[in-house]
C-alpha cells in the first residue's frame, strides 16, 4: 500500500478531519521554518516534541481506560510518578537505593509496579458503578503522593532525586535530538500495539461494557476481568511515560506529580476525542500548546503589567475548558471512526469500496450487496 | 406451605426442564418482591410469564439471569445448580437474557453489536491478538458470516451497516434477538420482546419465535402484550404479588378465577 | 510535635471536633449524589469558597461590630460564617443553573468530570481574589477552658465548644427539615429512589434547589470551622475532599443519616490515627491520617459496598 492511500485512509476521511490534519501539518511546518530562520531554538522545538510524546502517552493511556471502557481514572500523575519514580530509584547512582542499574530495569519495574498498583485499585472498584473508581483513584493519588513525600528513606522525600541518567547516550546526537527521537519510537510502538489490540474482539467487548454493561454480561462476558485489564494496560502505559520523563528531566521530586496533570490528560483525551488512538494524540499536542502557549503570557508588556499570577489564570482556563468541553464538544476533535472488528478478518470487497468510502464518510451504502462495510477501508 | 394461592402444579417434575427454580425468593427492604418462587421450564417450549404490574417478573427475571442476589432458593439450567454462579457464568452455561430497555451501543454499528454475542471469543484475550492472530482472523471471519446470516433470516440485512444508534425501537429489539442466538442459548429468557414495537413488526418476531422454536429453540418471555403472548406462548405461567398464581395453557388462563382476579384487583391492567 | 503525655481523651475531644467538620461536608456531598445522581467533585472546594466568603465579610463586619462577644468568640465571627453559608449556597445554585442543568442528558458520569470542571474555577477564582496565602479569622488566641482542664486533663477550647454545638444545631434543623417538612419529605423521598419519585412527579425545582441550598450552606460551615480550627488556605477544600467522600462511602451512598454517621466515624479515625499509632494497633502517624480514611474507605467497598446503614448486596 503506497503511503498516500495509507495517509487517506488513515488520517483524512471527512472534510472535518482534514481540516484539523491541514491545521496541524501548517502548525508544525511554521515551527520547522521558525527552526531555520533561528527564531525557534531547535533544543527548544525538540524538547517540545519529547513533551508531546510523552503527553500523547499519557492520554493513549487515560484513552485505554476511559477511552475504551468508560474507567474514570483520576491517579494519571499518580501513575505517572509511579513509574518516573521507579525509573529513579534504580537508575539514579545517588537515589535513596543507590543501584544505578541500567535503565532497562527502571522501565521494567515502572511496567511491574504500575500494573501490581492497577490491580490493586481495581480490585475493590471494578465490580461497583464507575464513580468509585473515580473516588479511590483520587485517593490513591493522594496516598501516592504521601508516600513519596514521606517516606524520606526510598524516595529521598522532597529533596527529589537528581542525576538519573540519559538515555542511549552513545547515539550521536545531541541529547536533545536523542530523547525526542526515543519518545516517537516509544510512542509509534504504543500506538501500534493499542490499534491492535482495540481492533479486536478484545476492544469491541469493551466499547460495548461502556455502553452497557449488563448488555455484556448477560452475553456471557466477564466484564470485571475485561475492565481490569483495559484499566492495567492504560496504567502501565502512563507509567512507562513517567519513567521516560525521569530520563527525559534527570531529575524528579514529587511537585511533579500535582493533579493538574491528571486533568490536563482529561482534557487531552475528551477534546481530542474519547476512544480515539489518533484524537489521544492530537489531543496531547493540543493541550501542550496551550500550556506551553500560556508561559509566554507574562512575557507580553500588557499582561505581566496586571501583575496577575499565572498558575492560577491557568488552573482557570484548565476548568473552564473541561466544563465547555463537556458541555458542547464531548465528541472532540476526531471521534473514533473504526468498526472494532479484526482488520484480517474483512472482507475483500471492502478494498473495492475504498474510493467511495473515503469520499462519503460512513454514510450507509445500499443494502442490497452482501454487508461490503461503507467505511471498511481503514481496516486493511 | 399452605395450599392457598400457590399453584402446585408448578412444583410438579417434568421430564427435562431446561431451566428450574426452587423456592426463590427476594425482598427489597421489606418488599417481599418474589416469594417462593419454583418453576420449570421443559426442553423445546414457548413459556409465557404474565401477571399485572409489580407481579415480580422483572425481580424473576432477573433472579434468574444472575443480576440480583436471591435471598433464599436456587436455579438450575440443564440440571447444573448456577445458585452461585455471575451472570456472564450462568450465560456461558446456555441462558442467556434479553432486556426491556435495550441501551443502544454508542459508536457501534450493528455489525459490530452482532459481533459481541459469539463467546468466548479467542480474540477477546490480548495475547492471541498478538501470538495466534490466526485463529483470530478465522473465528472473526466465521463470526461475520453468521452475523450476516442471523441478521438475513431476521430480514434485517440492510442494517447491517447501520450505526445502533440510529435504529428504532423494533429494529433494536430484532437485533438483539438475532444477537441472542450468536451464543447458542439452551434457553433464552426475553424481557417484553414487543414493547413499543410496531404491530407489523411485533408480528415478525412472533413468526421468528415461533420458527426457532420449532427447530428446538427454548424460550421464557415475559409480555405485557397479550394477545401476543397468548397466540405464541403454551404454557403460561401467572405471577402475583411475587408469587406464582398458576400454570396452564392459555386457554385455562383466560377462563381461571384467580387470574381475571389478580388482574382486576391488582394495581394493574 | 505531640507531648508525650496526652490523655487519650483529648484525641477523642479533636475527634469530635473534625467530625463535626466532616459531617457537615458529608451531608451535602451526600444529598446532591442520592438526588442529582453524581460524585459532586466540586463539593470540597464548595467549602472552600464558603470559607473565603466568610473571610471575606469579616472586613465589613469587624468595624461594624467590634469586639461584641458571643460564646466567647466575637459576634462579627458568627455573621461571618452566616455570610459564608449564604453565599456558597447561592453560589451553588447559580452553578446548578448555568452549568449543571442544561447538561442533565450526559448522564451521571458527563455532570461528575463537569464538576471536576467547577471545582477547578472555583479554586482558580479564590486564587485570583484572595492570592495563595493561608489567612485566619481573626479571632483572637483562647486558652482552653480552665476548669475542664483541671477536672478532666483535656484542652477545650470555647471555639471547639461553639463548632460542636453549631454542627449539632445545623444538623438537627436538617434533620427537622427533612421529617416535619412537606419539601423535606419530598428530598428524601427523592433520595430513596429518584426514578420512582420522578415518576409520581416528585421531582421537581423545588426539590433541586433546596439540596443545592442546603448543602452548600452546610459545606461553607464546615469550611468555615474548618478554617476557625487550622487555616483558610485555597486548597483546604479539595485536601479535605476524599476524607468527606470516604464518610459518604462508609455510610452508604444515597443515604443522609448514613453520611452524618459515615462522617462521625471516619473524623473520629482520623483524629485517633496517632493514638492507634502509640499503642501500635496501626503502623503509620498522622501524616498519613488521609491514608487511613482512604484504607478504610477501600475496605468498606471490598466488604460491604453498600456502607454500614445500606441495603445488603
Amino acid at each position: 500500500m503506497s503511503v498516500a492511500t495509507w495517509v487517506n485512509d488513515t488520517l483524512v476521511r471527512d472534510p472535518t478531519e482534514r481540516r484539523i490534519f491541514a491545521t496541524l501539518a501548517i502548525i508544525t511546518a511554521l515551527l520547522v521554518v521558525g527552526v531555520f530562520a533561528g527564531v525557534i531554538g531547535p533544543r527548544f522545538l525538540l524538547f517540545q516534541v519529547a513533551l508531546v510524546g510523552m503527553y500523547a502517552l499519557l492520554s493513549l493511556g487515560l484513552n485505554v481506560q476511559w477511552g475504551y471502557a468508560g474507567l474514570i481514572n483520576f491517579s494519571v500523575a499518580a501513575f505517572w510518578g509511579l513509574g518516573a519514580y521507579s525509573a529513579a530509584l534504580l537508575t539514579a547512582p545517588n537515589s535513596p537505593l543507590g543501584m544505578g542499574l541500567h535503565p532497562i530495569f527502571g522501565f521494567l519495574a515502572a511496567i511491574v509496579v504500575s500494573a501490581l498498583v492497577a490491580i490493586l485499585i481495581g480490585i475493590p472498584t471494578l465490580r461497583l458503578r464507575e464513580d468509585y473508581l473515580a473516588i479511590a483513584s483520587l485517593g490513591l493519588a493522594e496516598v501516592i503522593r504521601l508516600i513519596i513525600l514521606n517516606e524520606r528513606q526510598w524516595t529521598a522525600g522532597s529533596s527529589g532525586i537528581s542525576g538519573i541518567p540519559s538515555l542511549l547516550e552513545w547515539l550521536p546526537l545531541t541529547s536533545a535530538a536523542t530523547t525526542a527521537s526515543i519518545v516517537v519510537v516509544l510512542l509509534a510502538l504504543t500506538y501500534l500495539f493499542l490499534r491492535r489490540i482495540h481492533r479486536s474482539p478484545w476492544g469491541r467487548v469493551l466499547r460495548t461494557i461502556r455502553s452497557d454493561e449488563d448488555l455484556a454480561k448477560a452475553l456471557g462476558k466477564d466484564t470485571y476481568r475485561f475492565k481490569m485489564q483495559a484499566f492495567v494496560v492504560g496504567s502501565v502505559v502512563m507509567a512507562i511515560a513517567g519513567a521516560f520523563y525521569a530520563h527525559l528531566n534527570l531529575y524528579i521530586d514529587p511537585s511533579d506529580l500535582v493533579p493538574l496533570t491528571t486533568f490536563y490528560i482529561w482534557i487531552a483525551v475528551i477534546l481530542g476525542g474519547t476512544g480515539s488512538n489518533r484524537g489521544a494524540v492530537v489531543g496531547a499536542a493540543v493541550v501542550i500548546a496551550i500550556r506551553e502557549g500560556s508561559r509566554f503570557l507574562n512575557d507580553i508588556a500588557f499582561i505581566g503589567n496586571l501583575g496577575l499570577d499565572v498558575a492560577p489564570l491557568r488552573l482557570l482556563f484548565v476548568g473552564i475548558l473541561i466544563i465547555l468541553i463537556m458541555r458542547y464538544r464531548q465528541d472532540g476533535l476526531l471521534p473514533p471512526k473504526d468498526e472494532l472488528i479484526w482488520p484480517s478478518a474483512q472482507k475483500e470487497s471492502s478494498a473495492a469500496s475504498r474510493g467511495a468510502a473515503a469520499s462519503d464518510g460512513g454514510v450507509v451504502t445500499d443494502g442490497t450487496t452482501s454487508g461490503g462495510p461503507s467505511d471498511g477501508g481503514e481496516n486493511q | 406451605m399452605s395450599n392457598d394461592g400457590v399453584y402446585e402444579g408448578a412444583h410438579l417434575d417434568k421430564d427435562d426442564p431446561v431451566l428450574k427454580t426452587r423456592g426463590l425468593e427476594k425482598a427489597f427492604g421489606g418488599l417481599v418482591a418474589t416469594d417462593d418462587v419454583s418453576i420449570e421450564i421443559e426442553r423445546g417450549t414457548i413459556t409465557g410469564m404474565i401477571g399485572p404490574n409489580g407481579a415480580g417478573k422483572s425481580t424473576l427475571f432477573n433472579l434468574i439471569s444472575g443480576f440480583y442476589e436471591a435471598d433464599a432458593g436456587s436455579v438450575f439450567v440443564n440440571q447444573t445448580d448456577v445458585s452461585d454462579m455471575t451472570p456472564p457464568e450462568r450465560a456461558h452455561e446456555g441462558l442467556v437474557r434479553t432486556f426491556q430497555t435495550p441501551r443502544r451501543l454508542e459508536g457501534m454499528s450493528v455489525r459490530e453489536a452482532m459481533l459481541v454475542g459469539p463467546g468466548p471469543q479467542t480474540g477477546e484475550s490480548i495475547f492471541p491478538l498478538f501470538f495466534s492472530a490466526d485463529d483470530v482472523t478465522r473465528e472473526e471471519r466465521a463470526n461475520l458470516e453468521q452475523a450476516e446470516e442471523l441478521l438475513e433470516r431476521f430480514e434485517i440485512s440492510h442494517l447491517i451497516d447501520q450505526p445502533s444508534t440510529d435504529l428504532s425501537g423494533g429494529q433494536l429489539k430484532l437485533v438483539e434477538l438475532a444477537r441472542a442466538f450468536t451464543t447458542n442459548p439452551d434457553i433464552l429468557l426475553l424481557d417484553e420482546p414487543v414493547a413499543g414495537v410496531n404491530p407489523t413488526l411485533a408480528n415478525d418476531i412472533k413468526r421468528f419465535i415461533r420458527e426457532l422454536n420449532e427447530e428446538g429453540q427454548t424460550f421464557l418471555i415475559i409480555e405485557h402484550d397479550m394477545p401476543f403472548i397468548m397466540d405464541l406462548a403454551d404454557p403460561i405461567i401467572v405471577l402475583d404479588q411475587g408469587r406464582v398464581l398458576m400454570e396452564g395453557s392459555p386457554k385455562e388462563v383466560r377462563t381461571d378465577d384467580r387470574v381475571i382476579e389478580a388482574y382486576l384487583g391488582g394495581a394493574g391492567p | 510535635m505531640i507531648p508525650l503525655q496526652i490523655s487519650p481523651f483529648q484525641y477523642i475531644v479533636n475527634g469530635v471536633v473534625f467530625s463535626s467538620i466532616i459531617v457537615l461536608a458529608a451531608i451535602g456531598l451526600s444529598l446532591v449524589y442520592s438526588i442529582a445522581d453524581f460524585a459532586n467533585f466540586a463539593h470540597g472546594d464548595l467549602m472552600t469558597v464558603g470559607a473565603f466568603s466568610g473571610l471575606f465579610s469579616v472586613a465589613i463586619f469587624r468595624p461594624m461590630l467590634g469586639d461584641v462577644g458571643l460564646f466567647g468568640l466575637p459576634l462579627w465571627f458568627f455573621l461571618a460564617l452566616a455570610f459564608g453559608m449564604v453565599a456558597a449556597a447561592v453560589i451553588a445554585v447559580v452553578t446548578d443553573r448555568i452549568i449543571y442543568q442544561p447538561m442533565e442528558d450526559s448522564g451521571s458520569i458527563g455532570l461528575l468530570i463537569t464538576s471536576i470542571g467547577v471545582a477547578l474555577v472555583y479554586r482558580a477564582s479564590i486564587f485570583l481574589s484572595f492570592g495563595s496565602d493561608s489567612e485566619r479569622y481573626g479571632v483572637a488566641r483562647q486558652g482552653p477552658i480552665p476548669w475542664i482542664r483541671e477536672s478532666f486533663g483535656v484542652a477545650i477550647t470555647p471555639r471547639n465548644f461553639v463548632v460542636v454545638i453549631l454542627a449539632t444545631v445545623l444538623v438537627t434543623g436538617l434533620h427537622l427539615t427533612l421529617t416535619r417538612t412537606t419539601l423535606g419529605r419530598k428530598m428524601r423521598a427523592t433520595a430513596d429512589n429518584a426514578d420512582l419519585a420522578r415518576v409520581s412527579g416528585i421531582r421537581t425545582d423545588e426539590v433541586i434547589i433546596a439540596m443545592w441550598l442546603i448543602g452548600g450552606a452546610l459545606a461553607a460551615a464546615g469550611g468555615v470551622f474548618l478554617g476557625l480550627e487550622e487555616l483558610v488556605r485555597p486548597r483546604m477544600g479539595f485536601d479535605i475532599l476524599l476524607i468527606v467522600f470516604a464518610a459518604v462511602i462508609l455510610g452508604g451512598i444515597g443515604s443522609v443519616y448514613g453520611a452524618m454517621l459515615g462522617g462521625l466515624v471516619i473524623g473520629m479515625v482520623h483524629e485517633l490515627v496517632p493514638l492507634f499509632n502509640q499503642w501500635g494497633i496501626i503502623p503509620v502517624g498522622s501524616r498519613y491520617a488521609a491514608a487511613v480514611a482512604f484504607v478504610i474507605m477501600v475496605a468498606i467497598l471490598l466488604v460491604k459496598p453498600s456502607g454500614i446503614v445500606g441495603e445488603s448486596g
